[in-house]
């Protein structure tokens, strides 16, 4: 079976707005943390040192994710004297789609597609 | 004379002990040890002031929201609600960038201060800025200029500050001259013993430009939140985390009955 196939099989349940945000913004385990944390934490501000402190990872991997979320659009990049600076985007649109990601993936099946999806990168 | 607006806490008996509550612009801080209710008197303090529509945020260092939202609905305070209804704000960062963005004109706090139209603020704890400087003198500054930027915005805050020790006196960081000094007003709060057993007193040891309760009283937290009781009486010494019973002649001489 194609690859394609095989992926398009996985993820041939998943809502469209779903797939399409984890299309958009999931392809590591990192922004997986990363997200999920600016979930909980929404009004967070602070540096990639920081960020990383508080989610457990390392500053090196945190800070590339964080840049990279922020070039697709679900962060705020704020240069604060001569620190760099990470906000979750303020748009009560892209707040609604990370709280419907983060609540599917108290799901099982949904962790698995995920998963799956990112290995695939 | 008109009579000065106070900053209720909504704290029962705490208000009284206060004059009535903080005074307007104010920087208040709390000092107790672990476990004493810091963080509960001041997200109590925030949740009153939801209830009168007065906007509060809570500035966080290292604490997860996640914590409040929890330790808030254990008391039946809906944190969550709040945020939704932007009556509050729980802001996780850290001194140094709170620090630089307060500085800077039209930086996110004060931006969102002005959205929000926030009055409270609770800063949980300050003991995290003595990381930011190691000389006393640069760290006195850094902390008058902190918290005038945060009374030019028209808040009215408490700072809670931990001490160490869990009973009486011991050595202090940094910070703790300067901070004493900086507050318009500074609540101890503390574990003492009497009897074998541990109870939690108050006292307010400061209130710039009011006057105040100064007996030491006992307190309680409940599900409901903190309460202040009765003074201690019949008891010296109380603040040393030990206190000893006055005697006879010395109450009779002293204490109004």
């Amino acid at each position: 079976m194609r690859r394609e196939d095989l992926t398009a099989r996985v993820m041939k349940d998943m809502d469209p707005e779903l797939f399409d945000f984890l299309t958009t913004y999931v392809d590591s385990f990192v922004k997986w943390d990363l997200l999920r944390f600016f979930h909980e934490n929404p009004h967070t501000m602070d540096t990639g040192e920081n960020i990383a402190r508080y989610a457990g990872r390392t500053t090196e991997d945190v800070k590339t994710e964080l840049q990279d979320l922020t070039r697709r659009g679900l962060l705020v990049e704020t240069p604060v004297e001569n620190m760099r600076v990470y906000m979750l985007k303020a748009d009560p649109a892209i707040r609604t789609r990370l709280q419907q990601f983060v609540e599917a993936t108290q799901d099982r099946e949904f962790r698995r597609k995920v998963i799956y999806h990112m290995v695939r990168h | 004379m008109p009579q000065e607006t106070r900053i209720a806490t909504g704290i029962p008996g705490l208000d009284a002990m206060l004059n009535g509550g903080f005074l307007p612009r104010t920087a208040n801080l709390v000092e107790g040890a672990p476990g004493t209710g810091k963080s509960t008197l001041g997200m109590q303090y925030i949740y009153e002031g939801a209830r009168r529509d007065e906007p509060g945020i809570i500035l966080t260092f290292e604490e997860f929201p996640e914590q409040y939202y929890r330790d808030a609905a254990s008391f039946g305070w809906d944190f969550r609600e709040l945020e939704r209804q932007n009556k509050l704000k729980i802001i996780m960062s850290s001194p140094e960038v709170t620090k630089a963005d307060l500085e800077h004109v039209g930086g996110n706090i004060q931006n969102l201060i002005s959205e929000m139209g926030a009055q409270r603020m609770l800063i949980d704890s300050i003991t995290h800025f003595e990381g930011l400087h190691h000389d006393p003198v640069e760290l006195r500054k850094l902390m008058y200029a902190y918290l005038n930027a945060l009374k030019r915005q028209d808040l009215t805050m408490i700072l809670t500050r931990e001490s160490s020790h869990l009973f009486g006196e011991g050595i202090e960081g940094q910070l703790d001259a300067s901070i004493q000094f900086l507050a318009d007003t500074y609540i101890m709060l503390r574990y003492v013993e009497i009897e074998s057993a541990v109870q939690r007193a108050i006292v307010v040891l400061k209130m710039r430009g009011s006057a105040h309760d100064t007996t030491i009283r006992q307190y309680a937290i409940d599900a409901r939140g903190l309460k202040v009781l009765q003074a201690f009486e019949g008891q010296e010494g109380v603040l040393s985390g030990s206190p000893k019973r006055m005697t006879e002649s010395f109450m009779k001489a002293f204490v109004r009955r």
